[in-house]
């Protein structure tokens, strides 16, 4: 095995999410209840969503819907039902080449 | 206006394309939804299909689809840190391939318009339609309606519709696992040179141990054409109480592993993707595949076979469009299209069909699924016993002294590690 070559260093996730086009709409397709969301203990979207649309800033959850893979995940793992989706209307969203 | 089909199918994934096409070359008046842009562009899967189901749908099918390489060498490796113990099977048969579900798709859609169905694009259909009588009578997208005899539900895992008509539970996360995905470019010639693979042949390997983080649930590689698709699946009912990093970290761990990152050295990640899919597929199959007017296929209806060794989810899918097809081609010949008569015509012939039966007799995966601690150890002893048995540098151990010391290493007995196995054997 080789030596020489650098080991590969890891991807974050807002680089990952360039490697994949999107037609962002202006409309959210996912809403999140503030409050529903504040009194989640576990917040586990904020490991689980692969997009990391969930972010936790100050204890609290900041939600962006630009980046989502459209995978649902979030929608069934919220422990606090606190999460409205749907699936983008236009044709927008998510346009995947090689998947 | 009214618009009238003989079939609406909601969902151009391979269930959806599959139906259409079907009663279309029967002559129907066939109306195909999708809520994407263009045929494909919702498509996610792992990367392999077995061909069997789809030579049976597609004629041509060899020729014609947009098939990568042919899987010649299926591997199964346990891993832990950098060390891994792998199984290798080799075959020359062709009978399953590695592909992009993008063009697939987009090549079972251009069967279905070409045999008369009508494709339409950026549809996202807000809700089935059911007359005063509870009988399905078509779709409606964005206040609009269209109106059809038989509606197949072919939407996918995330199951909006039937959530909305109450035919389907809302999904629990004991019921799913989530795919994460990198297509990385390594080149064909490189491929074939690293996988040890001639030009058209492939590999699909499944990987367990602590790529998922220890997690329920597996990695996985497949061999394209010119990248690779390589990712992890973990079972989410046990990933909420598990997960202890972003779970895209996961992905990135596999891709720059010290055992496995040199077979697609300096590949640009050309996509990342994401999807659930049922993963304990019998649980997941809504009470009935078929009401009065409304019959239900692929995704939706809980068709995916995970044995822990592979996956089918594709030509399960397109099976199940395509017999809704031909149920839709009688039912309407026969002006019957009741749910007594549906269900008869497609969810009977489904369920004794050896999709729900491989479905039935391989729901131990669930058990193995939901003991986390088969993740974690199993490999770790596997690799212990390999590393004792060939990293020799003074005394050579029998293989029942690497054995019995690796397994004091995690904790069991002989005895609990000997009745493991023989239930794993049992249960897979």
């Amino acid at each position: 095995m080789s030596t020489g070559e650098a080991k590969p260093k890891l991807i974050r996730v807002e680089d990952l999410l360039q490697r994949t086009v999107y037609d962002v709409d202006h409309r959210a397709h996912i809403i999140v209840d503030p409050e529903k969301c504040a009194r989640c203990p576990k917040k586990p979207c904020t490991y689980l969503c692969p997009a990391s649309c969930y972010v936790l800033v100050d204890d609290r959850v900041v939600f962006s819907y630009e980046g989502c893979l459209e995978c649902g995940t979030c929608r069934v793992i919220c422990p606090m039902e606190a999460i409205t989706w749907n699936f983008p209307v236009s044709g927008k969203g998510v346009q995947y080449r090689f998947a | 206006m009214e618009t009238k089909f003989d079939v609406v199918v909601v969902g151009a994934g391979p269930a959806g394309a599959s139906a259409a096409y079907t009663a279309a070359r029967h002559g129907l008046k066939v109306l195909l939804v999708e809520r994407g842009r263009g045929a494909g562009s919702k498509q996610v899967f792992g990367g392999r299909v077995y061909a069997a189901p789809l030579r049976e749908i597609y004629e041509d099918f060899d020729k014609e689809a947009p098939i990568h390489r042919w899987v010649r060498k299926e591997r199964v490796s346990l891993v832990h840190g950098d060390r891994m113990v792998t199984f290798e099977y080799e075959s020359d048969r062709t009978v399953s391939f590695t592909t992009y579900l993008t063009q697939l798709t987009s090549w079972m859609v251009e069967k279905a318009v070409s045999a008369g169905a009508i494709f339409v694009d950026e549809v996202r259909v807000d809700s089935i339609v059911r007359d005063d009588a509870g009988k399905v009578i078509g779709v409606e997208s964005g206040g609009e309606r269209v109106y059809a005899d038989i509606v197949v539900d072919a939407e996918g895992v995330n199951r909006l519709l039937l959530e909305k008509l109450g035919l389907a539970e809302k999904t629990r996360p004991s019921q799913v696992a989530l795919g994460v995905k990198e297509v990385v470019k390594v080149g064909e010639d490189k491929i074939n040179e690293r996988f040890g693979v001639a030009p058209g042949e492939g590999v699909s390997w499944v990987l367990t141990g602590d790529v998922t983080g220890n997690m329920p649930g597996g990695a996985f590689i497949y061999t394209n054409k010119d990248t690779v698709s390589i990712g992890v699946v973990v079972y989410l009912e046990s990933a909420v109480n598990m997960v202890k990093e972003p779970i895209h970290i996961l992905v990135e761990k596999l891709r720059t592993h010290p055992s496995l990152s040199r077979l697609w050295a300096d590949g640009d990640v050309m996509e990342y993707a994401a999807r659930l899919t049922p993963e304990s597929g019998y649980r997941y199959m809504p009470r009935k595949l078929a009401t009065h007017g409304l019959m239900v296929a692929g995704d939706a209806a809980g068709l995916l076979l995970n044995t822990g060794y592979t996956f089918r989810g594709v030509d399960y899918a397109a099976l199940s469009g395509y017999m809704a097809g031909n149920a839709a081609v009688k039912a309407l010949e026969e002006g019957d299209t009741g749910e007594e008569n549906l269900r008869r015509l497609y969810e009977k012939p489904l369920l004794e069909s050896f999709i729900v039966r491989d479905l039935k007799r391989h729901r131990g995966i669930e058990w193995l699924m939901s003991n986390p601690e088969f993740f974690k150890k199993y490999p770790a002893l596997a690799t212990g016993v390999a590393c004792r048995l060939f990293d020799l540098e003074g005394e050579a151990p029998t293989v029942y002294e690497a054995l019995r010391s690796s397994a004091s290493d995690q904790g069991l007995s002989l005895l609990r590690l000997v009745l493991d196995m023989f239930r794993v054997v049992r249960k897979l």
